[in-house]
């Protein structure tokens, strides 16, 4: 699977992918907001909405992220996400540190 | 009796999880009566699974497995016979790790998802089942 970024304002970027996110995808999804935390771009939304299916190492990718782009003073944010998504991240207890945005401009719009 | 039985035999490399995601996908077409929310929670139980095999003997040898799985009016069981060595994975009662963990959470997702989890080493395979009760109608 690839990612597409699209930058939005000075510091953020929408990061898109569609299929599942899994130990295939995970680490590709890793290096595509490590570019982006590079950049200048450490405000990170990931649009989940085509994401399928996401299983724990998907998700060790996705709090990676989380880590990576706190540790450059941003942040993540998770959009509308499927409803197994979000069964993994309530079920890994991870549902409070990456708490769905309903829209990608919720999510990037938003205050931190 | 309507059991419907099915098997997929995948080599890690090339194959990796997709083939087990394809495989489902028959499965599920072939038996409509199993819900939505059944289905979510048994295939992300056996992709958790079919992965620990597959990253555990990842940079050795690679590993074949072969999967089954059954579908009937008690619910949803896999097989899965792999042939990494023995050991690799220590099957105890996880806890789900930190929040900030980035890994550790697939065994611990799987006791979560599924009614049993079952190790057995038979004849140099490893052999792993899984099984979850179909829920009953108003339900959970």
């Amino acid at each position: 699977m690839e990612f597409t970024t699209e930058p939005v304002g000075d510091d953020t970027v929408i990061v898109r992918g569609d299929g599942r996110l899994n130990m295939v995808s995970g680490p590709v999804l890793r290096e595509t907001v490590t570019k982006c935390i590079a950049t200048g771009r450490p405000r990170v939304v990931v649009d989940m909405s085509r994401i399928q299916f996401m299983d724990s190492s998907g998700l060790g990718a996705l709090i990676s992220c989380l880590k990576s782009a706190r540790e450059a003073s941003g942040e993540l944010r998770i959009v509308a996400p499927s409803s197994q998504v979000s069964m993994v991240l309530k079920l890994s207890k991870v549902d409070s540190i990456l708490a769905p945005y309903d829209t990608v401009e919720a999510a990037s719009g938003a205050e931190q | 009796m309507t059991e419907e039985r099915k098997s997929l035999v995948f080599s890690s490399p090339p194959d990796d999880v997709d083939a087990v995601h394809e495989f489902l996908e028959t499965v599920w077409a072939q038996n409509p009566g199993v819900s939505e929310f059944e289905r979510m929670a048994f295939e992300t139980a056996l992709i958790e699974l079919a992965s620990n095999v597959i990253q555990h003997a990842a940079g050795v040898t690679g590993v074949t497995c072969v999967l089954s799985v059954t579908a009937d009016e008690n619910g949803l069981a896999a097989t899965l016979a792999d042939t990494a060595d023995e050991g690799g994975i220590v099957l105890l009662d996880r806890e789900m790790p930190d929040e900030l963990s980035e890994s550790g959470r697939g065994i611990a997702l799987i006791q979560a998802l599924v009614d049993e989890l079952n190790y057995e080493r038979v004849d140099e395979r490893n052999v792993w089942t899984i099984t979850r009760a179909r829920e009953e109608p108003g339900e959970g």
